[in-house]
């Protein structure tokens, strides 16, 4: 009775297996040994084995090399502070909205989502106008003389406000869903015991909403590692290729008007899929651990 | 909800086969030509189909990333289409990879369609190793638009007299203009620096080989640097285009396109002229060209190659259209005809000299120098990194990709065959 | 007393930190729709307004104009359909999926979950190629098949359900099983219920983000009559990347936004009154 094959799980999880496979897998696959050939995306990729893994990751003279290491690092430096705001901020909104007295709250909400419904094209253009230095509000309000865009730290600064006005929304929503969750009785019997806001935050709050934090952070950050349209539309990448994420390159080196070359490209990819795969497991062990 | 399920469903599937019956009868013409510009492209297909006595229509299909899709479909080898408008800059390179099949025969059958009709820079930038692979649309480029009250201003109409600025010329007004206005912008300034190469008569390659760290590539930076350095250029960063509009700019170096954008501010009286240059009689205007040309295909039949010849036939005598897109058509029987003055982009066409003036580089690797050079200009010539040194990453980066390029792959292909 | 008084100060300072929040947000907003109202001459002369000096709507007069190269509402209602279709989908896939992965027990289950999650992560740029190829060995290419079948892959909403479905208490399901109900029944009386809230959020996540992709179906689609509204808005800007009608752009990305935010604005009040997303998270 008991040895009986039971087929049922196969219906549940084998239809978005397949779906998974064709759309996702193969694909990948594709590309994986893509990143092992010389390929112009036109003609058929011919193997060249480590070669493009050894040019990316050694060959201190190649400008693939240099591309991969300031597009890592730059990517790391979006990730690195982009990551935390896009936690934190979303997190303060929803605990703020979530409070008792507060009222409006759908208003608020709506206010803080609907820039990311704007198209990244637009999106771009109305904070370009807001930094221009002299139709802008920016330098007019604060009197300074920057050109924000072409000057670090501020280039940085730009791609930023941009990227968390336009992506708080998501994990703001999420917050707020499981913020409301918390059961009303451990604030009261927390009250009772004479807790404060703030540790009721910390001893109440956070460990509730632990698998929302885990996974908006896995997610966030591996969709911050992704990121290019943001520093394309403000800042071109520069000054000096300072703003140049890896993804730029990656997209440059396989579409751009030259001849393409998409094996290095796939290359750069697939390292960059490791990094993202080795940091988010990073990020699942850790808090799964801490927390329990 | 489970009826507006099943509903959704239903049209779904009934959609779906919808998409599958595909035209025999159009002959599907791919244009990257997104904004206004493909509206007047539209008009004019549209227009050709009207009069137009073949069975086959022409379907004009839009593309906002053209040259991805078209990769894709060449790859897979399905849905190519008939007909294709392409950049100057890509003929070499699809040219060498077999992508382009020759216009021989449409040449053969429309006796009109000959160098001799058409701006020669155009039609020879189609030719690659003495076969025409394209017909040419247009010639767009460089344009050097100025200000004309701000010109007043400071005095100084007599720059356009020989209708070349010169730097000596942008130069001389150092010191003399009021806070917050400039002399020139940085719109383009990757294409200004390529018509300088040719004014001090260098080029982007040797022997075939990228030649981007050249003498005449960093006089030219140094030069356009020292206008930057004055004050006179417009700040890194900042939009050098909205600028001029805005009235605080005397010269704008973008395309010849841009006439329509500008005309659309109501507070700015221009004209259009040469992108300045070291000495008033060698001018160049680095320029581009839309071309028509046929990805290989092998269902194209006969019998579109015919429409598509007529269809190129009609181009060549009406369209006249297309120079309200702001671009320099290239049939000559337009572009000399009186109806062409009106608009502001004849300048490049009114005499042989401006008509030489207008270069399209054929360089194999173009892509790859046009590129470095737009990924370095702005912080070289706004002093953000040191000349030599940015030259050398720059010939470096150009090497390295001409050396990943397609030259590999054939080699790749023959050892492998050894 | 005491408490009373500490609620308050912290309800102040709620409403503080939301006005000053929604205030640097809703700028922006205004004055990107403001300037769909202005015309070129005033974008580039007035400097920084937050309302146009003369409002004018001739933005909005030659988006509606042009109906054969740019049918606005056209791919408005091509995206509605897209979205809507794929959202349903989403909806059932993943709760179906996320079903098996947490309530069922076969051999290699979580190792399996987290091989496909890990394999998606791997960035997506260099596949458009083999992507394509499948789509057009479907034969897909041109319909909205291509826009709606492949995002039903994706692992983060399957991630995110599979977890609250794992914290919904067994003895529900298992009393049920007693009774002789069947997992699809188990599935559809008991989980859906339960979980209905989250797949509200992740219905709202797949509508926005299937309405806003635009590198896709510049690939997948080349009948302008059948495009999706946001890769057909990229056909209104400047071939060179400028952006000659500020305006005009404006505009546009307006009317894009509209049906998304509406669906939003009535959704919201839904999903957060009955969200209840951590019934149970306690490790």
């Amino acid at each position: 009775m008991k040895k009986k094959m039971n087929l049922s799980p196969i219906f549940f999880v084998g239809p978005h297996i397949i779906l998974f496979i064709v759309f996702i897998l193969l694909p990948s696959l594709y590309g994986i040994y893509a990143s092992f050939t010389q390929w112009n995306l036109v003609g058929d990729p011919v193997w060249v084995g480590l070669d493009n893994y050894k040019t990316i990751l050694f060959d201190q003279d190649s400008t693939f090399h240099y591309q991969f290491i300031n597009g890592m690092k730059n990517t790391f430096i979006f990730v690195g502070i982009s990551v935390p705001l896009m936690i934190i901020i979303p997190l303060l909104i929803a605990v703020a909205l979530e409070h008792k007295g507060v009222k409006m709250k759908s208003f608020f909400q709506s206010i803080i989502y609907v820039p990311g419904l704007i198209s990244i094209s637009a999106a771009a253009l109305i904070w370009s106008l807001i930094f221009n230095k002299q139709l802008g509000v920016v330098n007019n309000l604060f009197g300074s003389d920057t050109v924000w865009s072409a000057t670090q730290p501020f280039a940085w600064i730009v791609i930023f406000v941009i990227t968390i006005w336009a992506g708080v929304g998501g994990n703001m929503i999420i917050y707020r869903a499981s913020i409301n969750g918390v059961p009303k009785d451990l604030y009261e019997s927390a009250q009772i015991d004479g807790a404060g806001p703030i540790r009721q935050f910390f001893s109440i709050t956070l460990p509730s909403i632990r698998f929302p934090l885990i996974y908006t952070l896995v997610m966030t950050t591996a969709g911050a590692f992704n990121v290019f349209a943001q520093p394309l539309m403000m800042t071109a990448g520069g000054p000096r290729q300072g703003t140049t994420v890896l993804m730029m390159y990656i997209r440059d080196l396989a579409f751009s008007s030259g001849e393409s070359i998409a094996g290095i490209a796939s290359a750069m990819a697939v390292l960059l899929g490791v990094v993202i795969l080795i940091i988010s497991a990073l990020q699942y062990y850790l808090m799964n651990r801490n927390a329990s | 909800m489970k009826k507006i399920m099943m509903i959704l469903f239903v049209s779904l599937i009934a959609i779906g086969l919808a998409g599958c019956s595909s035209d025999e009868n159009v002959i599907e013409f791919w244009t990257p030509l997104t904004g206004d510009d493909g509206a007047y492209m539209n008009e004019l297909v549209d227009e050709y189909n009207e009069q137009s006595e073949q069975e086959l229509e022409i379907k004009h299909v839009i593309t906002s990333d053209m040259y991805t899709k078209l990769y894709t479909v060449m790859n897979s080898g399905s849905g190519i289409p008939d007909l294709t408008l392409i950049h100057a800059d890509r003929v070499p390179s699809f040219a060498k990879q077999d992508l382009l099949e020759p216009m021989t025969s449409i040449m053969e059958a429309q006796s009109e369609l000959n160098e001799d009709n058409y701006l020669s820079e155009a039609w020879t930038a189609g030719i690659v190793d003495g076969t025409q692979y394209t017909i040419p649309l247009d010639i767009h480029g460089s344009a050097m638009y100025y200000n004309k009250d701000l010109l007043a201003k400071y005095g100084v109409e007599h720059f356009l007299d020989d209708d070349i600025v010169t730097y000596d010329e942008m130069l001389s007004l150092e010191g003399k203009l009021d806070e917050g206005d400039y002399v020139v912008n940085d719109a383009l300034m990757g294409w200004v620096i390529l018509a300088q190469i040719q004014n001090l008569g260098g080029d982007i390659q040797i022997d075939g080989e990228p030649a981007v760290n050249t003498p005449e590539m960093k006089q030219a930076i140094e030069q356009t640097k020292a206008i930057a350095d004055a004050g006179l250029m417009t700040p890194y960063g900042e939009d050098g285009y909205l600028m001029f509009q805005s009235g605080n700019v005397l010269f704008s170096t973008d395309g010849t396109w841009s006439s329509t954008g500008h005309a659309q501010v109501e507070s700015l009286n221009f004209g259009v002229t040469n992108i300045y240059s070291f000495e008033p009689d060698t001018f160049h205007n680095r320029a581009s060209s839309h071309l028509f040309s046929m990805m290989n295909n092998e269902e194209r039949t006969d019998e579109k190659e015919a429409v598509i010849g007529d269809f190129l036939e009609y181009i060549r005598e009406n369209s006249i259209k297309w120079a309200e897109a702001g671009q320099i058509v290239a049939s000559k029987e337009v572009n000399e005809s009186p109806e062409y003055e009106k608009y502001m982009q004849s300048f490049f066409t009114k005499n042989e000299a401006e008509e030489d003036s207008l270069h399209i580089y054929t360089y194999e690797h173009y892509p790859y120098v046009a590129e470095a050079i737009d990924t370095y200009i702005a912080d070289l010539v706004h002093g953000e990194m040191d000349i030599d040194e940015g030259l050398k990453e720059m010939q470096k980066v150009v090497d390295d990709k001409v050396a990943e390029g397609s030259l590999d792959i054939e080699n790749a292909e023959t050892d492998a065959e050894e | 007393m005491k408490m009373t008084k500490k609620i308050s100060i912290s309800k102040y300072l709620s409403y503080l930190f939301l006005i000053v929040v929604s205030a640097i947000w809703v700028i922006p907003l205004i004055f990107g729709l403001a300037t769909s109202f202005r015309s070129q001459t005033e974008v580039v002369t007035a400097g920084f307004r937050l309302l146009p000096i003369n409002w004018v709507v001739e933005n909005y007069v030659t988006i509606f104009s042009d109906t054969s190269s740019a049918p606005i509402l056209r791919w408005i209602g091509n995206s509605l359909f897209i979205a809507i279709s794929h959202t349903i989908l989403v909806v059932i896939v993943i709760s179906i999926t996320a079903y098996g992965y947490s309530r069922m027990k076969f051999k290699g289950r979580d190792v399996m979950f987290f091989t496909l999650l890990a394999i998606s992560f791997f960035p997506s740029v260099v596949n458009l190629i083999p992507s394509y190829k499948i789509i057009d060995m479907l034969g897909w290419v041109n319909t909205p098949w291509a826009m709606i079948v492949p995002g039903l892959a994706g692992m983060g909403n399957i991630f995110l359900v599979r977890q609250f479905m794992k914290n919904i208490p067994r003895e529900l399901d298992e009393s049920a099983r007693v009774d002789g109900a069947s997992d699809f029944q188990i599935y559809s009386r008991i989980i859906l219920p339960a979980i209905k809230p989250i797949l509200i959020v992740c219905g709202l996540f797949s509508f926005v983000g299937s309405w806003n992709d635009f590198l896709w179906p510049v690939i997948v689609y080349t009948d302008v009559e059948k495009m999706p509204v946001t890769a057909g808005l990229l056909l209104l800007q400047d071939i060179y990347g400028n952006y000659r009608m500020i305006g005009q752009l404006m505009g546009s990305a307006i009317l894009a936004i509209i049906p998304t935010m509406l669906l939003f604005v009535f959704a919201q009040k839904y999903f957060v009154q009955s969200l209840d997303l951590n019934s149970g998270i306690k490790g």
